[in-house]
Order: C-alpha cells, then sequence, then structure tokens
C-alpha cells in the first residue's frame, strides 16, 4: 500500500518565486500518474518535494497516512529516475544497481538475487559489467529505472526519464514503461511536458500552469472535458481551434463569429442559456473538423462553413488543413484524399456534439 | 538541498571559514592595528604597549624619498610588465594557434618558467644581466655585445642609476625576466579563449569576406575582452605585489633604483625591527591589490549567477 | 610563405626563453677553471658534475625540507578543498557565492599584509621556525585555490548524481566518499600540481616563518647561496636548477593539469 497525499502545498523560493501554489491531490495505491504542463509549471518541483529533494514551504505530505515533510529522502522509501539518470559514472552497471542495497545494509546474496532479477526484467542482464559510458542512452535509461526497480520502494518517481531519448526509442520505452507498472503494481509519479507520453501512460494527469493544478482527471477526461483554455490546448495535437464568438439566439442557439455560424445542438441549449448576446470562446479539435466530401452528416448553414484553404500540410496518414474564415483562422486534420488546395475555397463540416465553450475572461470551460 | 545536509554542510566548511576569518581578515585587522602604532623598534613591541599615533607612519612613508621611489618603480614596473607580457602572450597565442607542426612543443617551452620558481629566475637572470667591469671586463650580455662588436649597447643594466623621468631604467632587466616568466601563462589564457571561440562564427566571418587579419582583430579580440581583463587583473595584482623576483635578482639596488614597496617593507619588519611602517607599507599594498581585485570578484561572482 | 613567417617568430620567441635555460645548463656542467666570466655564454669543455655535486651537499638538507614541507601541505590542502567544494557547488545556503567570495580574496592579497601578525601567533603557538609552522602557513593560505578549483570542478557534476545518492540511502559523508571522491581524480591532480609546484616555489612564508638555516626550504637556501660572494657560478646555477628541478619535472610529466590550474587561478577559468 502507498498512498501519496498532497495538501495544500506551496513551494516558495527565496521567499518570493512561488514555484508551487497550494497544490492539494491525492495519489491511490499502485496509479500511474502524470504530472503533466510546460516547463516552468511547477511540475518538477512538485515531484522533488514528493522525494524530500526540495523543503516544502507550506502544507502537508503524506505517504501511507504519515506526513513525510521532514523526513530524510532516504527515509521515505521512494526511488526517483532522473531525466539524465543520473547514473554513478565509476560503477558498473551492477553496483549502480546494487548501491542503494548496499547502503542499506541487504544481504549480499538478496543484493544479487534483486540486481539479477530486475536486470532480467529490463532486458540488460549481458551489461551489468558495463560502466554507464559503455551504455547507450537507452540502456542507461533501463538502468536507472532498475536502480529504483531493485529498491522496491513505494513509490516510484521519474522525472521526465524518455526526453533524452530519440523518438523511437521512446515509443518503445513508453510501451515498456506501462507493461513495468502493471509487473510491478507499483505507485508511480511521473513528470513530463509531453501530452503524448501523458495521454498512453497515465491513470491520472495533473496538468499544471504557473504553479497552479489546473485540473486532475483521467486521460479521457482531459481530453475530452478540459477545464479550462489552457487544458484544452496543452492536450492535443494540433491543438484545438480557439474562435472568439458570440452565441445569439435566431430560432435555436447559434455561434457566430467573423467568419462562422454554427447551429448549437440541443442538448446544450439549456447549459448556454444564460450566455446569450455574450463573448465566449468557441472550441474544436481539428480532428473534428471534416472535409464535407468525407463528412457523415453535413447539414447546410447548420454546421457547414465555406473557408479559404491557406496552406496544406499532407502527412501521408491524414492531412493537416491550415484554413481562414473572415478574421478566424482554423485547422483541421483531414482525410488524406481530400482534394483541397492552397488559396482556393472548400466546404467544411464540424461535429458540433463535440464541441466546447469556454469563458471569455476567465478561460473556464462553460461546456 | 534539505535542512540536515545543509547544517552538516555548513560544519564542515566552518573550520576553513574561520581559519580564513582569523589568517586572512583578522590579520589585517592586527596589521592595520599595527600600522597606527608606535612600534618602530624591539623594546617598544617587547614593552608591548600599544600607543596609537594615526596616521604618523603613513605620513611618515610618503615624505620618505626611498618609498616615493618604490611607488614611481612600481608604477613602471607594472605598466611595462603588463603590457610586455600581454604583447607576448598575445604574440605566443597567435602564433601557437595557427596548428603548424611542433606548436605543442612551442606552446609547452612557453609556458615552462612558470612552473619555476621566481627565486631561480632571479638568480639566472641576475648573472645573465650582471654587467661585469665595464668597459673592460664585460660580463654577461654585455659580454656578448662585446664578442658582437655591439659595445655601445653595454651599459650596467640593474646597477644602472640613470632614469628618465622617474623611470629607473635599471628595472628593464627585471620587466624582462617578469616577462620572461609570465608571458606564457597569459598565451595559456588566450589560447583557452582562443579555442573557446565557436568555429561557426569564425567560418560566418570568412564567409563574409574578412581576411584574417581582420578577423583576428575584428572577431576575436572582442570575442577575448574578458580575456583580457581577467589578464590585466591577474598580472597586475602580482606586478603589485612582486617580491622574490626581486629581491633574488637585484635587491634594491643603488639608490633604490629597483627597490619595491614588498622589499622595503621586508626590510622594515624583518632587519631593522620597525614594524608599525612596515605595517603600514602592508597596509597600502594591500589598497592596491584590492582596488584591483574586489570590482574583479564581485563581477565574476555575479557573472556566475546568470 | 607565411610558414616560414610564423616559425621565424616562434624561434625568436623560443631562443628568449631558453636564453636562461641555456646559461643555467651550461654554467651548471661547467668545471671549477671554465667559469671565468669571459666564459660565460660557452658550452662547458669538459662536462663535470662537481658543481652541482657542491650544490647538492649545500642544497641537500633543505631539500628535503621542501619536501617536507611540501608533500604534506599539498595533500592536506587538496583534501580541504575537495570537500569545501562540495558544499560550495551541491549545498545551496544563504550568502554561499558571497562567502565564497570573501573566503576567495584571500587568495589575492599580498601576504605582506598578515605576515607580521601571522609570524607572532606562530611564535605564540610554538610552530614559529618549524616545518609544521610552514605546513600550517600553507594549508590555510592554499584553502581558497583549492576550494575554488573543486568546486568549478563539482560543479560540473550533475546535481542530479548527488540527489540519486541521497535517494539511495546515502546521507552526505557516504555521498562524499562513495559518489564524489572516486571522480575526482582529475580534479585532485590538478590540485595537487598546483599546490607542489606553489609552496615548492615559494619564498617570502618560507624566508620569514623559519629562521634557521637546518630549517629552511631551498628557495631561502639558493637566494643565501647566490648572495654569498665567496660561492662559484657553476654551484650557484647548479643550485638554481636542483630548487627548480622538481617542478620542472612534474611540469614535464603532468603539463596539461598543471595548465588546468593555471587557468583556474584567473576564477572564470
Amino acid at each position: 500500500m502507498a498512498k501519496v497525499e498532497l495538501e495544500r502545498v506551496w513551494k516558495i523560493y527565496e521567499g518570493k518565486v512561488e514555484a508551487v501554489k497550494d497544490a492539494t491531490f491525492t495519489i491511490e495505491d499502485k496509479e500511474f500518474v502524470v504530472l503533466l504542463g510546460p516547463s516552468g509549471c511547477g511540475k518538477t518541483t512538485t515531484l522533488r518535494m514528493i522525494a524530500g529533494l526540495e523543503e516544502i514551504t507550506r502544507g502537508t505530505l503524506k505517504i501511507d497516512g504519515k506526513v513525510m515533510n521532514d523526513v530524510e529522502p532516504k527515509d521515505r522509501d521512494i526511488a526517483m529516475v532522473f531525466q539524465n539518470y543520473a547514473l554513478y559514472p565509476h560503477m558498473t552497471v551492477y553496483d549502480n544497481m546494487a548501491f542503494g542495497l548496499k547502503l542499506r545494509k541487504f544481504p549480499k546474496d538478496e543484493i544479487d538475487r534483486r540486481v539479477k532479477e530486475a536486470a532480467k526484467i529490463l532486458g540488460i542482464e549481458e551489461l551489468l559489467d558495463r560502466k554507464p559510458r559503455q551504455l547507450s542512452g537507452g540502456q542507461r535509461q533501463r538502468v536507472a529505472v532498475g536502480r529504483a526497480i531493485v529498491r522496491d520502494p513505494k513509490v516510484f518517481l521519474f522525472d521526465e526519464p524518455l526526453s533524452n531519448l530519440d523518438a523511437k526509442l521512446r515509443v518503445q520505452m513508453r510501451s515498456e514503461l506501462k507493461k513495468l507498472h502493471h509487473r510491478l503494481e507499483a505507485t508511480i509519479v511521473y513528470v513530463t511536458h509531453d501530452q503524448i507520453e501523458a495521454m498512453t501512460m497515465a491513470n491520472k494527469i495533473i496538468v499544471m500552469k504557473s504553479g497552479v493544478i489546473q485540473q486532475i482527471g483521467t486521460p479521457h477526461e482531459i481530453y475530452n472535458k478540459p477545464a479550462n483554455t489552457f487544458v484544452a490546448g496543452f492536450i492535443g495535437s494540433p491543438a484545438m481551434n480557439f474562435v472568439d464568438s458570440k452565441i445569439i439566439q435566431d430560432n435555436g442557439l447559434w455561434i457566430k463569429s467573423s467568419g462562422l455560424k454554427l447551429k448549437i445542438p440541443k442538448q446544450f441549449e439549456e447549459q448556454l442559456e444564460e450566455y446569450v448576446d455574450k463573448n465566449v470562446i468557441f472550441g474544436i479539435r481539428p480532428e473534428n473538423i471534416y472535409d464535407k466530401m468525407f463528412a457523415m452528416a453535413p447539414v447546410e448553414g447548420e454546421n457547414t462553413a465555406a473557408v479559404m484553404v491557406d496552406v496544406v500540410e499532407p502527412l501521408g496518414s491524414e492531412t493537416i488543413l491550415h484554413l481562414v474564415a473572415g478574421d478566424d483562422r482554423l485547422v483541421a486534420v483531414v482525410d488524406p484524399k481530400t482534394e483541397a488546395k492552397e488559396e482556393q475555397k472548400i466546404d467544411i463540416v464540424f461535429d458540433m456534439n463535440v464541441m466546447h465553450i469556454f469563458d471569455k475572461e476567465t478561460g473556464k470551460a462553460i461546456l | 538541498m534539505r535542512k540536515k545536509n545543509l547544517v552538516i554542510g555548513i560544519s564542515v566548511v566552518a573550520p576553513s571559514i574561520i581559519a580564513i576569518a582569523i589568517f586572512v581578515y583578522g590579520f589585517i585587522t592586527w596589521t592595520l592595528r599595527v600600522s597606527f602604532s608606535n612600534w618602530n623598534s624591539f623594546s617598544a613591541l617587547l614593552r608591548g604597549e600599544y600607543k596609537f599615533v594615526g596616521l604618523r607612519n603613513y605620513i611618515r612613508l610618503f615624505q620618505d624619498t626611498r618609498f616615493q621611489t618604490d611607488l614611481w618603480n612600481t608604477l613602471f614596473f607594472t605598466l611595462f610588465f603588463l603590457f610586455g607580457t600581454i604583447a607576448l602572450g598575445i604574440i605566443m597565442a597567435i602564433l601557437v594557434d595557427k596548428g603548424l607542426k611542433g606548436s605543442r612543443l612551442f606552446q609547452n617551452l612557453f609556458l615552462f618558467p612558470m612552473a619555476i620558481s621566481f627565486v631561480v629566475t632571479g638568480t639566472v637572470w641576475s648573472w645573465i644581466f650582471a654587467p661585469g667591469n665595464l668597459p673592460n671586463n664585460p660580463q654577461g650580455l654585455n659580454l656578448l655585445f662585446q664578442k658582437l662588436g655591439l659595445d655601445n649597447l653595454m651599459w650596467g643594466w640593474y646597477t644602472s642609476t640613470d632614469s628618465l623621468g622617474h623611470f629607473n631604467l635599471a628595472l628593464i632587466p627585471v620587466i624582462i625576466a617578469a616577462v620572461w616568466q609570465l608571458s606564457g601563462y597569459t598565451m595559456a589564457m588566450y589560447l583557452a579563449g582562443l579555442r573557446g571561440i565557436p568555429n561557426d562564427i569564425i567560418e560566418a566571418a570568412k564567409v563574409d569576406g574578412a581576411s584574417e587579419w581582420k578577423i583576428f582583430w575584428r572577431v576575436k579580440m572582442p570575442l577575448l575582452t574578458p580575456i583580457t581583463l581577467s589578464a590585466l587583473i591577474i598580472l597586475g595584482h602580482i606586478s603589485l605585489k612582486i617580491f622574490d623576483l626581486v629581491f633574488a635578482m637585484t635587491g634594491s639596488g643603488p639608490n633604490f633604483v629597483t627597490d619595491v614597496p614588498a622589499i622595503y617593507m621586508f626590510e622594515l619588519t624583518f632587519r631593522s625591527n620597525r614594524y608599525a611602517m612596515g605595517s603600514a607599507i602592508a597596509i597600502i599594498m594591500l589598497l592596491f591589490v584590492a582596488i584591483v581585485i574586489v570590482p574583479y570578484l564581485f563581477s565574476s561572482m555575479r557573472g556566475e549567477k546568470r | 610563405m607565411k610558414k616560414i613567417f610564423t616559425y621565424f617568430f616562434l624561434i625568436l620567441i623560443s631562443l628568449y626563453i631558453l636564453v636562461p635555460l641555456y646559461v643555467l645548463l651550461a654554467t651548471t656542467f661547467k668545471p671549477l677553471q671554465e667559469i671565468g666570466i669571459s666564459d660565460m655564454w660557452k658550452l662547458p669543455k669538459d662536462w663535470s658534475l662537481s658543481g652541482f655535486i657542491k650544490a647538492f651537499q649545500k642544497l641537500g638538507p633543505n631539500l628535503k625540507n621542501s619536501f617536507y614541507l611540501t608533500i604534506p601541505a599539498t595533500i592536506i590542502s587538496a583534501f580541504i578543498g575537495s570537500i569545501n567544494g562540495y558544499v560550495f557547488s551541491k549545498v545551496k545556503f544563504k550568502y554561499a557565492n558571497l562567502i565564497f567570495a570573501i573566503i576567495l580574496f584571500g587568495m589575492f592579497i599580498p601576504y605582506q599584509s598578515i605576515l607580521f601578525p601571522l609570524i607572532r601567533f606562530l611564535q605564540s603557538i610554538k610552530l614559529y621556525g618549524t616545518i609544521s609552522g610552514l605546513i600550517l602557513v600553507h594549508v590555510v593560505y592554499g584553502i581558497p585555490i583549492t576550494t575554488l578549483i573543486f568546486r568549478n570542478y563539482y560543479s560540473e557534476v550533475p546535481n542530479e548524481l548527488v540527489e540519486a545518492s541521497y535517494m539511495d540511502g546515502a546521507g552526505f559523508f557516504k555521498t562524499y566518499t562513495k559518489v564524489l571522491f572516486p571522480i575526482s581524480i582529475p580534479a585532485f591532480v590538478v590540485v595537487i600540481i598546483w599546490q607542489f609546484t606553489n609552496i615548492w616555489n615559494e619564498f617570502l612564508f618560507a624566508v620569514t616563518v623559519t629562521s634557521s638555516p637546518d630549517k629552511q626550504p631551498v628557495t631561502v637556501a639558493l637566494v643565501n647561496l647566490a648572495g654569498s660572494q665567496v660561492v662559484e657560478w657553476n654551484v650557484q646555477m647548479a643550485g638554481a636548477l636542483l630548487t627548480a628541478l622538481p617542478t620542472l619535472v612534474v611540469y614535464v610529466l603532468l603539463g596539461k593539469y598543471f595548465i588546468r590550474g593555471l587557468l583556474a587561478g584567473s576564477v572564470k577559468g
């Protein structure tokens, strides 16, 4: 059992720089939690506070119900995998993995058993006698993970562990880490700025910005029900389209912007009634905009628009269109068979059932 | 880092901090106190009564013609030494940096004087510059000049009492020896700087059509300004406190032509027991050095933070 | 053509650098009858070790003093610098930079400004005139430069390495002995060479802290030897060569590290 709880945790450097503001969340046993956000958002600081590498300025950190604020890192029963791996350069792979156990005075045969078992899990048995400098990036990564595994800690902390790997290796390590999580049944806190890593591995994502937690939820919730424009824009690639709009009443509710007029589906009307004639931000993901030629249910004049094609980016499996409608700019991910040409008009269809509406002032999600 | 490590860390460096506090700052304060006292004889020291005499020792010093000579000597020595060392250091660096065959050998040769004691340097150069009995029994370089038929180049070197204004010509051999010792060091600084200049900047300049000469003066030198500044400060502070070299090479010389404050301080304190006067010189030397070093230290520390 | 110019100037400068070395070696190996001043620039006709032997007889005990002084002082100050460097680079505390700058200033001061109190202090703790006293002096005044070199070295070591060690269960000292110290060899080499050279070559402390000739380091003995008019030039030069030899050997063998130490002295490195 390992449950990590943060209650109103603050980190303030030198009395003025607020790196983490009032963070409250719970990480349940065996959960894979990802702290996600752009650089400087406080996610690493949060992780380091859990590790005990940073002092907690205010608030409480509990692991398994016990307050850990003043417990030394080594006594927290936590292991951490660092971004640059931080392998001891003068030790062999074996000694790197055994170091923590030796310091904890484990018997020799137990150390040996654990190191070999971890090496087997990670497929680095042949590397045990090598020094870190003789390893490739991916191998170092595995050793760093192995060093954490042998300790069999309550909680694993990962600080952007994949960011130094090339794209191909990253994809591979992603699925391996996921498998490892199932196998070890461990509690994992994982920091990254990469939304794909977060979406693919996490049970729960905590999105942070400027030291403040923006949203906590499952990948599904974060993607489909973003709490505000920041989360909506941060998750998903290409990013969600935001269009400054007004909600108007004209035989039902409509989204009206400089270049678009779209009918709001019935099921949302009740929620949006109080915003009639008010400025809002209309959000729609690029993958929910279709080339009319390939669309399922175009309803002329209700969920369609005629727009100008600015740039066409064919990616093979899909094509990205940069579109202009009045003063509005849109990005759409469409079927690769599209006949859209730059500088030409094209009809597009919006899937209004997955639209988002955000408050213009606060950026908070209304819908 | 965590509090416990903070406590351990600070207690680990505490002895060093305390040692420096006592051996540097405590002792400087002590010297300062002595410089304001009447401890100008052994018996005064033995009696141990401290009598505050204000700036009397300093005033006496500045009225003292020997000390005035010392200040002029320091000024001219520093100027020519800095100029010579930096100029030669840059030239060495340029030549070595061309990377011709054997460059490494030359580089090591130019640097080797740095491994040698000033005392050794002084001893050897004093033998080279010893004038001998002119004009008939010349020695050292004079002998070489005579053999080459350059008799009119023979002169008294560090024994000469000639001067140009306040510049005692006897300092020339000392400057030559000092430049000999430290130009290699300056070269090493410039080489490190030159090798730190990213190649693409040089290539960009080449593509822009700059000649090698232009690249050096317009691209490299401006980038090396911090090195020049460091060199000026490091060499400058060495020159302001120069002692061993002069002591071993020439001593004070006739009419104190090669005297420097450090030698005068040494003689006052350890030969004539005039501790207060010696301390006053030491404090003046410290002030000179501090003026050069303190801003440099603080700017380096601040530069690091960024 | 350009190459020829470059070599011309390189050789010209080399002559300037080599002249003292030539005089030193040529004079050292001349027998007594050849050392008249008119033969100064000539190579010895009969190579002789007599000057060298005589110099060794005179300076031998002082060479020994210098070794007794330099070796312990070098080792002790390297260790102090190393642990200080660890703290100043890896333990962040308030005013660390200011305190470091204040310590660093100690390496630039003219030692004249602390000399008189230093000697009174050594007299009071009965270390005046002893090799141990000199060791103490060199260790203390070596703190700034050794701390600086190690601090710069450890700054290049990623903080995560130290943090990983803390997470693995090592405390402050275990992290030093098991993680930092084993990877500090290059810095130790630099510091040891630097301190060895400096302490060996040092003169001011040597001449003021020791008084009796049998306790003097070799630099002081050399100046005394050269200052006495009765000593033949070949012996003087042999003495100079003997004094320079240990540091020269170090330079020839480990020049690369010597230069690194040299550049560390200019703070920014």
